[in-house]
C-alpha cells in the first residue's frame, strides 16, 4: 500500500484528468459526501473507495490513483453514478482511469487488464468475442502452470456449458467484413493518439 | 381478431447470443411474433466491447465498435434498435446518445468510421428489450397472450445492475422504471400467471465481468443473491441479464463448496417464462439450455405436439 508519506504529487493531475477523461469535467462538483463509496458492493475490497479516489485525484496523487485496485475491482454496477447527488458519472471516470492505467503500465498482472487484453484480441481479430477463446487466452496469460490450473478448475463449468450448447467447439464466430472493422479500430487508435491537446 | 400492426425493430443480438446467453436470444425470437413484434438483425454486427473493451482498446476504439453497428443499422432501416443484453444496451445506447449530444464525439467516431467508408449521422433510438416490452408492447398485451399460465410457479425477480442502471429512469432510456426498486420484472412474472416472491437483492450486483475472471473476489455477492431466493421459497430466479444469468447459475457449485450450502436454484430469463406462458414448448423456450434444469417450469411447459 502506498502510504501518504511515499506518495508523489502531480499538482496538474486533477486538471489533466478533467480534460482527458470522459465525464471527469464534472469532478470539481464532488462534495465528498461518500454516497458513492457507501453504495459500492465491492468497496470493502478496494484500496480506496470512489470518494477517496476522487480526493486523491484532487490532491494530485497520480501514481497512487493509477495503481489503485479500485480501477480493477469496480464491477460497473453504476450504483455510484445513479446515486451521486451531484450527477458525477463516477463509473465512467473509473473506466477512463483504467484505460490510462493500462496504457501507462500501472496495471501489472491485474486480472481485469489481462482479461480485457484477451477480450480485445478476440473482438479485433474476429469482430466478435468467442467466450471459449477469451477465457483460455486469459487463463494462460498468467503463465502456463496457472493456465493449466485454471483450466482444470473450470473444466466442470465448461463441460456443462458445452452440454447446454452455450459454448461451442468449432471455428470462432467471425464477422464477414473483418478488414473493415480493423480499419475503423486502427483509425480510432490513431485519432486518440493525436491527443486532446490538439483541439480534437 | 386482433389487428395490431406489427412493430418493427432492428435487432442487435450481441456476442452472448452465440454462446452463454443463447437461450435468451432463442426465447426472445420465439416470443416476438406472439407479441406482433418483428425483429430484423443488424447485418454483420460486431462486438460492443462489453464492460472490459475500453480497458485495453481505449475509449474511442471502444466507441467506434458501437459506431459501426449504428451505421449498419441506419443503412438498413430507420427503426429503433433493440437488444436483450444489458451490456450491449449500455454500450450501444450510451455511444448513440453521446454521438447525438457531443459534437466532438460525433466527429471523431465518424472520422474512424470513414476508414471503412461508413458514416453515422442519423438519429436512431437504441432500446432495451424490457423497456420495449413495457412501453411499446405493454403488460396488457403480454397478459392477453398467455395461454398456459404459470400457476404456482414462485419467481424471484433478479434485475441486476446494468439493465436499469444508469439509463432506465432517463428520458432517452424510456423512463420505464426505477434504479433501486424496479417493478417490471415482477410484473412480467405476474402477467405470466406466476407468483413473484418478495426479493430484496433485486438490484444487487453479481460482480459482472469481475466474477467471470476473478470469482474469488465476488462469490460472496452471488451467494447472497441465491440465498435470498432460496429463503423466499422461490422455484426459480428470473433475470433479464446474460451476465447475471451466467454468474448466478454457474457458480452455485463453487458457492456450495466454499460456504457449505446446498443450492440448486435454476436461473432463467424472463423471456423463457413468457415463452412457456404463451404456450410454446420447452424447446422454443430453450429450457434445455439452462445448466440447472428449471424442473417446475419444464413441467409447466407444453410438450411438443401437445
Ligand atoms: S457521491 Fe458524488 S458528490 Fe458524493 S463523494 Fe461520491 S462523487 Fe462526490
Ligand atoms: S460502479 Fe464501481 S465504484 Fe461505482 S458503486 Fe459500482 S462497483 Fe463501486
Amino acid at each position: 500500500m502506498a502510504g501518504a508519506e511515499t506518495a508523489t504529487y502531480d499538482l496538474g493531475f486533477a486538471k489533466w484528468v478533467a480534460g482527458n477523461i470522459s465525464g471527469a469535467d464534472k469532478l470539481s462538483m464532488c462534495m465528498q459526501c461518500g454516497m458513492c463509496s457507501g453504495s459500492c458492493p465491492i468497496g470493502t475490497q478496494m484500496d480506496h473507495g470512489p470518494r477517496k479516489l476522487i480526493m486523491m485525484i484532487r490532491a494530485g496523487m497520480r501514481d497512487a490513483v493509477l495503481s489503485a485496485n479500485t480501477l480493477w475491482n469496480c464491477t460497473q454496477c453504476y450504483n455510484c453514478t445513479v446515486r451521486c447527488p451531484r450527477g458525477i458519472p463516477v463509473t465512467e471516470i473509473l473506466q477512463g482511469l483504467a484505460t490510462v492505467a493500462v496504457a501507462e503500465g500501472h496495471a501489472g498482472g491485474e486480472p481485469t487488464a489481462r482479461f480485457s487484453e484477451a477480450f480485445w484480441w478476440s473482438l479485433a481479430k474476429f469482430g466478435r468475442t468467442d467466450e471459449r477463446l477469451v477465457t483460455s487466452r486469459f487463463y494462460f496469460s498468467a503463465g502456463l502452470a496457472e493456465g493449466v490450473r485454471k483450466s482444470r478448475e473450470n473444466l466442470a463449468i465448461a463441460l456443462r456449458m458445452i452440454k447446454a450448447r452455450r459454448m461451442h467447439l468449432g471455428a470462432p464466430h467471425k464477422i464477414k467484413r473483418r478488414k473493415n472493422l480493423q480499419a475503423i479500430l486502427a483509425k480510432a487508435r490513431e485519432i486518440e493518439a493525436r491527443g486532446a491537446g490538439e483541439g480534437d | 381478431m386482433r389487428e395490431t400492426p406489427k412493430k418493427r425493430y432492428t435487432y442487435y443480438p450481441g456476442c452472448s447470443s452465440l454462446g452463454s446467453a443463447a437461450h435468451l436470444d432463442k426465447s426472445l425470437r420465439a416470443i416476438a411474433p406472439e407479441l406482433d413484434v418483428e425483429l430484423e438483425d443488424i447485418e454483420d454486427w460486431n462486438c460492443c466491447g462489453a464492460s472490459v473493451g475500453h480497458v485495453e482498446g481505449g475509449a474511442l476504439p471502444n466507441m467506434a465498435l458501437s459506431g459501426r453497428n449504428l451505421a449498419q443499422a441506419a443503412s438498413q432501416a430507420p427503426d429503433d434498435i433493440v437488444t436483450g443484453c444489458a451490456s450491449c444496451y449500455l454500450n450501444t445506447h450510451g455511444v448513440n446518445e453521446k454521438i447525438k449530444t457531443d459534437i466532438r464525439a460525433r466527429r471523431r467516431v465518424n472520422e474512424a468510421l470513414g476508414a471503412a467508408d461508413l458514416c453515422y449521422d442519423d438519429d436512431l433510438q437504441v432500446r432495451h428489450a424490457c423497456e420495449v416490452l413495457v412501453n411499446d408492447v405493454g403488460l396488457d398485451v403480454i397478459r392477453d397472450r398467455v395461454r398456459n399460465p404459470l400457476d404456482g410457479l414462485e419467481v424471484a425477480g433478479y434485475v441486476g445492475c446494468q439493465t436499469v442502471r444508469p439509463f432506465a429512469d432517463t428520458d432517452s432510456g424510456g423512463r420505464y422504471d426505477t434504479y433501486d426498486d424496479p417493478a417490471f420484472l415482477d410484473n412480467f412474472a405476474a402477467a405470466c400467471g406466476a407468483e413473484p416472491v418478495a426479493y430484496d437483492p433485486k438490484t444487487a450486483c453479481c460482480g459482472g465481468s469481475v466474477s467471470v475472471h476473478s470469482p474469488d473476489k465476488t462469490l460472496h455477492l452471488i451467494k447472497e443473491i441465491v440465498a435470498a431466493a432460496h429463503d423466499s421459497g422461490a422455484d426459480v430466479i428470473a433475470t433479464p441479464c446474460p451476465l447475471c444469468q451466467q454468474n448466478v447459475e454457474m457458480y452455485q457449485a463453487a458457492i456450495n463448496k466454499r460456504f457449505g450450502t446446498d443450492f440448486h436454484m435454476p436461473v432463467v430469463f424472463y423471456s423463457q417464462l413468457m415463452a412457456v406462458a404463451f404456450g410454446l414448448d420447452g424447446t422454443a423456450a430453450a429450457l434445455d439450455q439452462n445448466m440447472i434444469p428449471p424442473a417446475k417450469l419444464v413441467d409447466l411447459a407444453k410438450k411438443p405436439n401437445e
